[in-house]
C-alpha cells in the first residue's frame, strides 16, 4: 500500500511536471467523452420519459381511423367492448392537440372527470400548489409546471384561447407535477365539458377508448376479440408502445453511438501515435529510474496511475459537459437528431437519468482504453536495458 | 560488505557485442578485472573505447553477450531484470553522465526517486539526505529544480542519491567531464573521502588529472573494449 501510494503521488508529479502533454491528451479525452456521454445521457433520459409515459398508458386504447386519420369514436362502443372477458374497465377519454401558432407547438388538453373519486383521488397525489379544476364548465385548469413556467402563468391568472369562430376564457386554478417531463411541459388538465367545448368533441363522442385488462399480458387476445367486435379500429397495445419506444431510442442512440464510435477509435489512434508514445525525454527519465533501481513493474505502475490520472482528469469534464448540455442547454442538435426533428411541445427539459452505472461504463469506455494504449509502449521502453535508455540508444 | 576475498568488483571474461555480420562491433571484448574493497580505481581511455558501456556491464545496466559480473561475490549477470534493480538499488550506486537526474524535479525529489519503490523517504531518510546535503556543501540547493543546477553541483547530487541508498559500491562515469579545475577538485575531494570511508568506487575518466592523481588505487586502460594493463 505505501508503495503504491509513493508511486501515485510520484505519478502526479509527472502528470503535473509534463503539463502541456498532459492538458492536450485531457482535452482530447473530455471532447471524445463529452460526445459520448451526450448521446447517452439524452438516449436514457428520453427512454426513461417514453418508459414512465408508456407504464401510465391504458393496456389498450382504442382508436377509430377515418380516411386513414383519428376519428371520434362513439362512447356507445363501450358496452360490448366491457363484457370481453379479462376486461377490468371502459373509459372514453376526452383529449387532443391544441396547436398555437405563435408558439410554434402543440399543447395537449385533456378532460378529466373531476366529480369521480378515483380520479380526484389520483389527481390530488400530482398537483402541487391550487385546486382541481371543477366539472361544471368554468374554464378552470391545472397545468403542468414546466408548461405554466414556460407561458409565465400563475395561479389565478387568465388566458384567452380561440376556440372554432369564438374565443375560451381559461383559468389557471393548480399546478401539477409528474415524474415525466414530456406531460408537465405539455399538458393542461381541465374538466370533460370543458374540454369537449375546447376541442369541439360533442356529448356521446370520445377521442379514443381507454381499456384496463385484468391481466395485461393477455392484451393480444383482447385486443383480436375488440378488432372482431370493431373492425375500423386501430388498437394500441401499451407493451407494443414500449417497445417501440425503446426500440427508436435504441436504434437512433445506437446510430449516434456507432458514429461516435469510430471518433473513439480515431482518438486512440492518434493517442497511440502522438500523445502516448514514449519520448526520448521519457525514455531517459524511464533510463535514471532504472538505472537507480527501479523494476519494470514500478516504472509500468506509475505510469498506469498517470494515465489514469489523465484519462479521468479528461473524461470527468466531459461526463459533466455533457449533463450541463443535455439537462440545462436541451442538447441542442442533438436532441433534434434522437427526437426526429419534431416540435412536439414547447419547452421540454428532461429530467437527469443518470445513474453511477452509466458514468461508470463511461469512464471504462474511454479511460480503460486509452490507458491500455498508452501502457504498450511504456512497457516497450521499460523492458529495455536502462544503459540504452539513457544514451537515446534504442 | 566485502566478499570473502575482498574483491568487490569482478568481471570474467566479460564481451559485449552489437550488430552481426558485417555490422558486428565489440563496445567491450573478453575483459576481466577484480577491484578490491576500499578501494578507488579509474578505467581510462579515449573517446569510443568501451568505458562507459564497461560500467554498464558491471552495474547489472546492459546484459553481456558472454561472461560475468560479480558484486560483493555474487554472480548478477544470470540474475532477473527485477532482481537486478534491486541490486542497482542497493548494492551499487550508479553515477551517469547523462541525464543522472531526472529534469523539472527539484534537487530534493530526485535524491529521494530510489525510495519510491519502497513506498517513498521516512523521516530518517530525510534527516541522512539533509546530513549529506549538509556535507557536500549542497543544502541550499534541495528545493533547486534540476535545470538551476550546474554540471558539478548536478554531479555531487548523483553521489548523494547513491549514497543515500548505501550502495557500498560506486560506479562512475565521467564524474570530471565539463568541469573546471575547481569543481574538479571538489569532486575528487569527495570521491577520495568515501573511499576512505570503506566504500569501493571505479570512475571511468579520459580526464588525465583524475587518472594520474597520486591517490588513485588502480587505473585499467581500455583500448577498442580491450583491456591493457
Amino acid at each position: 500500500m505505501k508503495r503504491h501510494l509513493a508511486l501515485i503521488s510520484f505519478a502526479f508529479g509527472s502528470a503535473g511536471r509534463r503539463a502541456g502533454r498532459t492538458l492536450s491528451i485531457a482535452f482530447a479525452l473530455a471532447l471524445v467523452t463529452f460526445c459520448f456521454s451526450s448521446v447517452l445521457f439524452l438516449t436514457e433520459a428520453l427512454r426513461r420519459e417514453a418508459r414512465l409515459g408508456a407504464a401510465a398508458l391504458p393496456d389498450l386504447t382504442i382508436q377509430i381511423l377515418a380516411a386513414g386519420r383519428p376519428a371520434l369514436v362513439s362512447e356507445k362502443e363501450c358496452e360490448p367492448i366491457a363484457t370481453i372477458p379479462g376486461v377490468v374497465a371502459v373509459q372514453p377519454r376526452v383529449w387532443g392537440y391544441y396547436f398555437v401558432p405563435t408558439l410554434s407547438g402543440n399543447f395537449t388538453v385533456v378532460g378529466v372527470d373531476t366529480d369521480a373519486e378515483d380520479v380526484q383521488r389520483d389527481l390530488s397525489l400530482v398537483l402541487r400548489k391550487g385546486r382541481l379544476p371543477q366539472g361544471s364548465g368554468a374554464g378552470e385548469v391545472v397545468v403542468g409546471e414546466s408548461l405554466a413556467a414556460f407561458l409565465g402563468l400563475k395561479i389565478g391568472d387568465a388566458v384567452i384561447f380561440p376556440v372554432g369562430r369564438s374565443t375560451k376564457r381559461l383559468v389557471m386554478v393548480g399546478l401539477f407535477q409528474s415524474q415525466v417531463a414530456l406531460w408537465t411541459a405539455d399538458v393542461i388538465l381541465m374538466s370533460v365539458a370543458d374540454a369537449r367545448e375546447f376541442l369541439n368533441v360533442p356529448k356521446g363522442y370520445a377521442t379514443d377508448i381507454a381499456v384496463r385488462l385484468s391481466t395485461p399480458d393477455e392484451a393480444a387476445v383482447a385486443a383480436r376479440k375488440i378488432a372482431e367486435l370493431m373492425p375500423a379500429a386501430r388498437i394500441v397495445d401499451r407493451q407494443l408502445v414500449g417497445r417501440t419506444y425503446d426500440l427508436t431510442f435504441d436504434t437512433r442512440g445506437g446510430m449516434m453511438g456507432a458514429m461516435l464510435m469510430s471518433a473513439l477509435v480515431a482518438f486512440l489512434i492518434l493517442a497511440w501515435d502522438r500523445f502516448t508514445a514514449v519520448g526520448p525525454g521519457e525514455r531517459g527519465e524511464i533510463g535514471v529510474l532504472k538505472a537507480i533501481g527501479w523494476r519494470t513493474s514500478d516504472v509500468l505502475v506509475a505510469r498506469l496511475w498517470e494515465n489514469t490520472l489523465i484519462g479521468i482528469y479528461g473524461a470527468l469534464p466531459g461526463i459533466l459537459a455533457a449533463y450541463a448540455y443535455v439537462f440545462y442547454a436541451r442538447a441542442p442538435g442533438l436532441a433534434q437528431v434522437l427526437l426526429g426533428w419534431s416540435s412536439i411541445y414547447p419547452a421540454l427539459r428532461l429530467a437527469p437519468a443518470v445513474d453511477l452505472g452509466q458514468v461508470l461504463v463511461l469512464l471504462c469506455l474511454v479511460v480503460i482504453p486509452f490507458v491500455a494504449a498508452s501502457l504498450v509502449p511504456a512497457w516497450q521502453a521499460a523492458t529495455r536495458d536502462p544503459y540504452g535508455l539513457l544514451r537515446g540508444v534504442t | 560488505m566485502n566478499s570473502g576475498n575482498g574483491v568487490m568488483v569482478q568481471a570474467i571474461g566479460l564481451t559485449k557485442r552489437y550488430g552481426t555480420g558485417h555490422s558486428e562491433k565489440y563496445a567491450v571484448r573478453d575483459v576481466s578485472l577484480a577491484i578490491p574493497g576500499g578501494q578507488f580505481w579509474i578505467v581510462s581511455g579515449p573517446s569510443g573505447s568501451g568505458k562507459t558501456t564497461l560500467l554498464g556491464l558491471l552495474a547489472g545496466m546492459i546484459a553481456p553477450t558472454c561472461g560475468e559480473v560479480r558484486l560483493c561475490g555474487e554472480p548478477i549477470t544470470h540474475l532477473r531484470d527485477h532482481l537486478r534493480a534491486l541490486v542497482r538499488r542497493h548494492l551499487v550506486g550508479v553515477v551517469f553522465q547523462e541525464c543522472a537526474l531526472v529534469p523539472r524535479m527539484t534537487l530534493g525529489e530526485n535524491l529521494f526517486l530510489p525510495l519510491v519503490p519502497e513506498g517513498g523517504a521516512t523521516e530518517a531518510d530525510r534527516l541522512k539526505a539533509g546530513a549529506l546535503l549538509e556535507r557536500f556543501g549542497m543544502a541550499e540547493f534541495a528545493q533547486a529544480r534540476v535545470e538551476q543546477l550546474s554540471a558539478g553541483e548536478r554531479q555531487r547530487a548523483a553521489i548523494i542519491r547513491a549514497l543515500l541508498a548505501d550502495a557500498p559500491i560506486l560506479l562512475l562515469d565521467e564524474p570530471t567531464a565539463s568541469l573546471d579545475t575547481e569543481n574538479v577538485r571538489m569532486i575528487l575531494e569527495v570521491l577520495l573521502r568515501l573511499r576512505d570511508e570503506g566504500r569501493t568506487l571505479l570512475a571511468s575518466t579520459h580526464d588525465q588529472r583524475l587518472a594520474e592523481h597520486p591517490h588513485i588505487d588502480g587505473v585499467l586502460r581500455l583500448v577498442d573494449g580491450v583491456l591493457r594493463e
